[in-house]
């Protein structure tokens, strides 16, 4: 009981602690706990109101629901590891606590949270959902607190064996794609439902079916039958609860006593010389050579890059269905909104340099150095953006069935990308913000810079956008030729946008340095 | 003799938090200084004023008599930086990281890669050399992130606790690169609190506390014929006299069954 006590003691104190001296975590804080409110009301709400459904279809949503809410509860904590600090092992594992106790301390700790209540409080709403009996309200309570359990179980499982590999860079590298690509799998059914593969009930029917063994179909199952059916099953739950929490202690004391591997190391290609066969010696090289391999070994890099192609491509085949519709305007309309994807990664170009920008701070003794370098990654980017737009043009074109749009759709792509650039080079001066080196899928900015990271984007989206009015307003009225125009436009664009950026950034040189050097 | 290094009543506050209160710190040229002071006495905020990566709220600062913040391009060609928790770009690998400043600056691209070979052969790190820096240890990052300042052949070398965390060999490396520099004309300041290194290394010293000068000068006029740790404790007030393990009594105490 004393550990109960100590280990949420401590998870409270460490929420409290987080929250000191700081405003905008503390506004942060309550936003959240308004929202974990909010949506733990709505939750509970919703469940109550699938009573009104008939009862096996009410079974099959909660089965569902209930599945979710494992599979997220095993994902979440390591989208966002590193937020709690109670969550990795090894840094309890100097004290003195015997397994067992450490164990119980840490299913505490987890429990303890505005997040962990809010899911409790929408499980028990299947209690209403679901209950028909006595008996199935007496299980009910069971099943819940079994559900609650299985969740807290299943995701300390999940995080301890990985914990290891989490400790490593490469582990983190790869978590860093690992954890967006399965965000955007997130949306995979949404696809599918837009794009009519069935009636959503015999979906539902199929999904439930299938998750209808599982430990959370179970439990939601038993509440529903609140028979001996239903205690066969919650013993059977149980049983399961049991086996992952001893797979849990096995797998902690393996973690806290297994070192970490990640000094061995393997060593990179040797360089080339591929930029210096197109340009001229000097900084502009140096720029573009740097750039290109960050964008291919930074994992930031990769998820930034990976998430702009894939978004392009999943409004590409969810527009597609307009088939023949507008001729080449959705050829158009989509290269252009591909080239405002990977141009946007432009408007913060320092924040992922971040605390290492100082390099070039003392290598730059005027504007010129800092417009040449701004230049150099505008280039590398556009080495790597220029391919990609002209496939999203012919895709687009071809999947539309408007070949005749490719032209056009890749010229105006050209013009959004170098529009862009000129506004992301004043945007990251400006609006400089720090990109964490632990990106997790909720947050793209350091503890506090949140608002700077909103502004800076929304910002160049409405500048690039309202600049690239001038041809996509002709568009619209089918002078198509006037895209011809957009590539020459998009690089007078960039150049003003870089030489003003330049011009204010050294100006500001070393608050720019603090601003993308903020500890994350 | 000139003075490599010349601060007049350099400032900078943190909301109320005074960081650096009127610094006028002086190196002559050709020295190897120190500058010593407990944690907190505003050594990395003087050097990062002085080095241009942070903006002092007053007074000036000069670097061959030219001053940092107006004649940005002469100083910072004079100038080689290792500050403080020496976040380097990880994702490049040693070679690259000293290729990467070198041409940043200039420097056409055989002469970076001969100086490149050079100072990797020197600092002891050519097999790591194409490795990538994020899994470098912190001795070879130092040593990577000294080569990288050392590229451009600077005249004034500042080193933000180059030594700190640093394993006896790869810091006797350091020490060796230093000597031979500063034996060639260059001049190097140093922060460390480490103050037999900076007995063993250095002809001049400043002694900071509180956003203080304490004292300053060539080493043994500073230290008075006494240790430098001596001195440093009675400046900036942490001797014996004020307490030290006084209150903890039952420290070391074993009760015997």
């Amino acid at each position: 009981m004393t550990t109960v006590r100590l280990f949420a003691a401590l998870k409270l104190r460490l929420l409290a602690g987080n929250l000191r001296g700081d405003l905008t975590r503390k506004l942060g804080f309550v936003f959240t706990l308004v929202m974990a409110v909010f949506l733990a009301a709505l939750g509970f709400f919703l469940m109550s109101v699938v009573r009104f459904a008939p009862p096996d279809i009410a079974t099959d949503i909660v089965i569902v629901v209930f599945s979710l809410f494992l599979v997220s509860w095993m994902i979440g904590p390591l989208l966002a590891f590193g937020l709690d600090d109670t969550l990795d092992p090894a840094r309890l594992a100097l004290f003195p606590l015997p397994t067992r106790q450490l164990a119980v301390g840490m299913f505490t700790a987890s429990a303890t949270g505005v997040w962990p209540l809010a899911s409790l409080v929408v499980t028990a709403g299947a209690l209403v959902a679901l209950v028909s009996s006595l008996g199935g309200f007496l299980l009910g309570i069971l099943a819940v607190l079994l559900q609650f359990a299985l969740c807290l179980v299943a995701s300390r499982l999940v995080t301890t064996s990985l914990s290891g590999a989490l400790r490593t860079r490469r582990g983190r590298d790869v978590l860093a794609v690992a954890a967006f690509a399965s965000l955007l799998l997130f949306q995979l059914p949404n696809l599918l439902l837009n794009s009519n593969l069935g009636d959503p009930l015999s979906l539902l029917r199929g999904t439930a079916d299938l998750l209808r063994w599982t430990p959370s179909g179970m439990t939601a199952h038993a509440i529903a039958d609140g028979g001996l059916t239903g205690l066969g099953e919650l013993l059977v739950v149980a049983l399961v609860v049991a086996a992952a929490a001893w797979l849990w202690i096995k797998a902690l004391n393996r973690a806290l006593v297994t070192p970490d591997v990640s000094n061995q190391t393997s060593s990179v290609r040797r360089d080339r010389g591929f930029v210096d066969r197109f340009v001229s010696d000097g900084p502009l090289a140096a720029v573009v050579t740097k750039e290109l391999k960050y964008i291919r070994r930074e994992p930031r890099y990769r998820v930034v890059w990976f998430s702009g192609v894939v978004l392009t491509g999943v409004l590409a085949i969810s527009f597609s269905r307009f088939e023949g519709s507008g001729g080449p305007v959705l050829p158009i309309l989509l290269t252009t909104l591909g080239g405002l994807m990977m141009s946007m990664q432009m408007c913060n170009a320092f924040g992922i340099d971040g605390r290492s920008l100082w390099m070039n701070a003392v290598a730059f003794g005027s504007e010129r150095g800092l417009s040449l370098d701004l230049a150099g990654r505008h280039l590398a980017n556009a080495l790597v953006a220029v391919p990609v737009l002209l496939l999203i043009a012919v895709v687009a074109g071809v999947l539309t069935g408007s070949p005749d749009g490719i032209l056009w759709a890749f010229c105006a792509g050209l013009g959004v990308l170098g529009l862009g650039f000129g506004v992301g080079s004043v945007t990251s001066v400006v609006i400089p913000y720090t990109v964490p080196e632990r990106m997790n899928a909720f947050t793209g900015a350091a503890p506090g810079q949140g608002g700077q990271a909103f502004a800076s984007s929304m910002g160049a989206m409405i500048g690039i956008s309202l600049l690239a009015l001038p041809f996509l307003v002709p568009m619209l009225f089918g002078l198509y030729w006037v895209c011809a125009l957009a590539p020459f436009y998009g690089l007078a664009a960039e150049v003003l946008g870089r030489r003003l950026g330049a011009q204010l950034g050294f100006a500001r040189m070393p608050e720019l340095l603090a601003a993308v050097s903020k500890p994350a | 003799m000139k003075d490599a290094v010349r601060t007049t009543g350099l400032f900078k506050r943190y909301g109320p938090q005074v960081a650096v209160a009127g610094v006028d710190l002086v190196v002559p040229a050709g020295s190897f200084a120190g500058l010593v002071g407990p944690n907190g006495a505003g050594k990395t905020t003087t050097l990062s004023m002085i080095t241009g990566l942070l903006r002092p709220d007053g007074g000036h600062a000069e670097i061959d008599g030219l001053h940092v913040w107006r004649d940005p391009v002469a100083v910072k060609a004079r100038i080689g930086v290792l500050p403080e928790g020496l976040r380097l770009f990880e994702r490049l690998s040693g070679r690259e990281l000293l290729l990467y400043n070198g041409r940043l600056r200039g420097i056409p691209k055989e002469e970076v890669e001969r100086r490149a070979t050079d100072l990797l052969r020197l600092m002891d790190l050519t097999e790591a050399a194409d490795k990538l820096v994020v899994d470098y240890s912190t001795g070879m990052r130092k040593k990577i992130g000294l080569a990288a300042a050392l590229l451009h052949n600077p005249s004034v070398l500042f080193l933000d606790e180059p030594f700190e965390g640093v394993d006896p060999v790869s810091a006797n490396t350091l020490t060796e690169v230093l000597r031979g520099y500063t034996e060639s004309g260059s001049t190097v300041i140093f922060s460390s609190h480490v103050m037999d290194l900076v007995e063993r290394l250095c002809d001049w010293v400043s002694v900071m506390n509180r956003g203080h000068i304490v004292a300053q000068g060539p080493l043994d006029r500073v230290r008075g014929g006494r240790s430098l740790n001596e001195t440093f404790l009675e400046l900036v007030g942490g001797g014996p006299q004020t307490g030290g393990a006084a209150g903890l009594s039952w420290l070391g105490r074993r009760e015997t069954p």
